[in-house]
């Protein structure tokens, strides 16, 4: 056979683009994994090598699994209580998230109302809204009502931030769960509030918990008016900046590993529900 | 009883769009009445009025002699079957049977008697430990019927039930039904836009049309005597037959044919006639029409004929031989003659 038909040619061409194309989608994906992954891996080799180590150069790109930096961390003057910080910090964030969040969520998926578009799109708008504006009247403010310096003054700011995200998730969410459900539920004897409880609940509880991890995440990685509102009472992201001219190189990979990996753990196992939320296909 | 009455019901959304004019019906104790009606006509719109799922903006609904009009859902002693089965993902089978009757704080005992009884009745005794999504579509549906009959209701409220079945199953789950209700004696209420299934399980039928009841009647009276043209051409398939007549003096010509016609309307009346209520006649005793299609369908050959310009449907004997072109004389049986008013399209007689 020769290729001198047409239909010969482009069948021969199209496995070579088709060729040409996966390379490059698979290129791009290493690319995109290196560019995330290669800091990660570095920061966990400094982490889990000894404090020696970390400070000589050049530095080894195999982990020796020393604790050696990550004790002198955990026993760094300050460190312990601004980790107590962060968790309650973040562990109000999220109650308050859902608490707040979720029900918001649910007016959005079932209920017909006046403003509601505007309604969902402010609700995003405030994400737009610049933190740094904000930090001087929030402070002053924070230090009138007594408020500053205080875990529930930052989780209040946090939940402003994290609230947007819970929202949303939360009403695709419930949006996900059939109407009709509960208005079986209601034929076959529930109060609104039964029917919530006994069917939407059990259905939403996993995507529930996913929104409130994420914004336990999103406290847990802030940094800007933690370091703002803050002075005695920090959290460990605002420790960290606030000693980072200060602190020794081990110390500042110790507390970069301790912020990165719980995030990255949260997020990876609510993922799912973070995907449904952007309208990728839950797999 | 259980008779239900249905007073005045009105229902408009936001004021602008109106779901349901003005309704009054009464359904018998026992009775199977189904809602029949195009998309948008609003016959979902009542059941969901009737239901409390949907609260009327005026009018009044009695099931028996309780006024249940302000009544929530859980207070009105009725079931509901959803188009899209509704059957609880998180529950087994038999949780989804008993549900209301938890909900009733009723014992152990009567639970477990009745919600065995339901599971035989649909035959899905053998499911009871699984979940939801181990069913088929089938299943979920005989599911949620038996979680409607396991609380005893008053009334069964059905919502377009087998339209997300398969087109076998559907014929299979509506003899079943029929068997089924007709043992239970519940007063039932069941909405489609399936004539076929709302003459094969009705003992009346409602036909609605944008918010309005146009006929309420016995299956076989609604297909033989409809009482406008859009009942006629709405049920049947294929619909009647409406042919522009020449009114005479007191009579109507339709070819060689004299036909007596009621004493109102205009210069020209419409005939009404089912294709199968057409007969082949001799020649000059019938009208001459062209044979325009024809299709053979096993039970019978369906003609598509012109007469006088307007497009006629005939229903032959499967061992008819004719072809396009032909011209066949033909003639409708003194019974199927229905005479309408072509303005309103209304019946006259």
């Amino acid at each position: 056979m020769t290729a001198t038909t047409a239909p010969a040619l482009t069948a021969e061409a199209a496995p070579v683009d088709r060729g040409a194309g996966r390379f490059l989608m698979q290129a791009s994906v290493v690319l995109l994994c290196l560019w995330v992954l290669g800091p990660i891996y570095l920061l966990l080799v400094n982490t889990l090598n000894t404090p020696e180590a970390v400070a000589q150069w050049p530095k080894s790109l195999v982990p020796s699994f020393d604790l050696g930096s990550l004790r002198f961390f955990a026993t760094y003057e300050g460190i312990p209580s601004a980790l107590l910080n962060s968790v309650l910090v973040a562990g109000l964030t999220m109650l308050l998230s859902i608490g707040i969040g979720a029900p918001a969520g649910y007016a959005l998926a079932r209920f017909r109302f006046r403003g509601k578009n505007a309604f969902r799109m402010l609700v995003l708008m405030t994400r737009a809204f610049p933190l740094p504006l904000l930090a001087l009247p929030l402070a002053v403010f924070f230090i009138r009502w007594g408020l500053d310096d205080s875990v529930i003054g930052l989780a209040l700011v946090h939940t402003t931030l994290a609230l947007p995200f819970a929202i949303l998730i939360t009403s695709a969410l419930f949006m996900s769960i059939p109407v009709e459900l509960e208005e079986a539920a209601w034929t076959l004897g529930c109060t609104r509030v039964g029917a919530f409880q006994r069917i939407v609940l059990p259905l939403a509880l996993p995507g529930i918990a996913a929104s409130g991890v994420f914004a336990f995440v999103t406290s847990w990685n802030e940094v800007f008016a933690a370091a703002v509102l803050t002075i005695e009472n920090r959290t460990l992201t605002a420790f960290l900046l606030q000693s980072l001219d200060v602190s020794p190189l081990p110390l500042k990979f110790a507390g970069g590993a301790v912020l990165v990996l719980p995030a990255l753990v949260f997020l990876f196992a609510v993922r799912k529900y973070l995907f449904s939320l952007w309208g990728i296909a839950n797999r | 009883m259980s008779a239900i009455t249905i007073d005045a019901v009105k229902k408009t959304f936001g004021g602008a769009v109106t779901a349901l004019r003005e309704v009054s019906l009464t359904v018998r104790d026992q009775e199977f009445l189904v809602l029949l009606g195009p998309s948008g006509c609003g016959k979902t719109t009542l059941l969901r009025i009737i239901a409390g799922l949907e609260r009327a903006s005026a009018g009044r609904i009695l099931i028996g002699e309780r006024d249940v009009t302000n009544l929530a859902p859980r207070a009105r002693r009725l079931a509901m079957v959803f188009q899209n089965y509704a059957v609880f993902p998180h529950m087994t089978v038999a949780d989804n049977i008993g549900f209301g009757l938890r909900m009733q704080r009723a014992e152990a005992d009567r639970t477990k008697r009745l919600v065995g009884r339901s599971a035989e009745l649909m035959h899905i005794s053998h499911l009871l430990a699984r979940y939801p999504s181990q069913l088929s579509g089938g299943q979920r549906q005989r599911v949620a019927v038996a979680r409607a009959l396991a609380v005893e209701p008053d009334v069964l409220l059905m919502d377009e039930p087998l339209s997300n079945l398969d087109a076998l199953l559907r014929l299979e789950m509506r003899a079943e039904l029929k068997h089924l209700l007709a043992e239970s004696r519940t007063t039932t209420i069941y909405v489609t836009h399936d004539q076929v299934e709302a003459m094969s399980l009705a003992d009346r039928i409602a036909v609605m049309r944008a918010g309005d009841i146009v006929q309420l009647d016995e299956p076989m009276v609604i297909y033989g005597r409809p009482a406008d043209t859009f009942v006629g051409g709405f049920i049947g398939n294929p619909p009647m037959n409406f042919i522009q007549v020449k009114r005479g003096d007191g009579h109507a010509d339709l070819g060689g044919l004299h036909l007596p016609i009621p004493a109102v309307g205009g210069d020209t009346i419409t005939l009404g006639v089912r294709p199968e209520e057409l007969e082949p006649a001799p020649a000059g005793q019938g009208f001459e029409a062209n044979v325009v299609v024809a299709e053979p369908l096993g039970p019978h050959v369906l003609l598509t004929l012109s007469y006088d310009g307007q497009q006629v449907r005939y229903t032959a004997p499967p061992g008819v031989t004719t072809r396009p072109g032909d011209v066949l004389t033909l003639r409708p049986t003194p019974a199927g003659v229905r005479w309408l008013d072509p303005e309103t399209g209304r019946a006259l007689n």
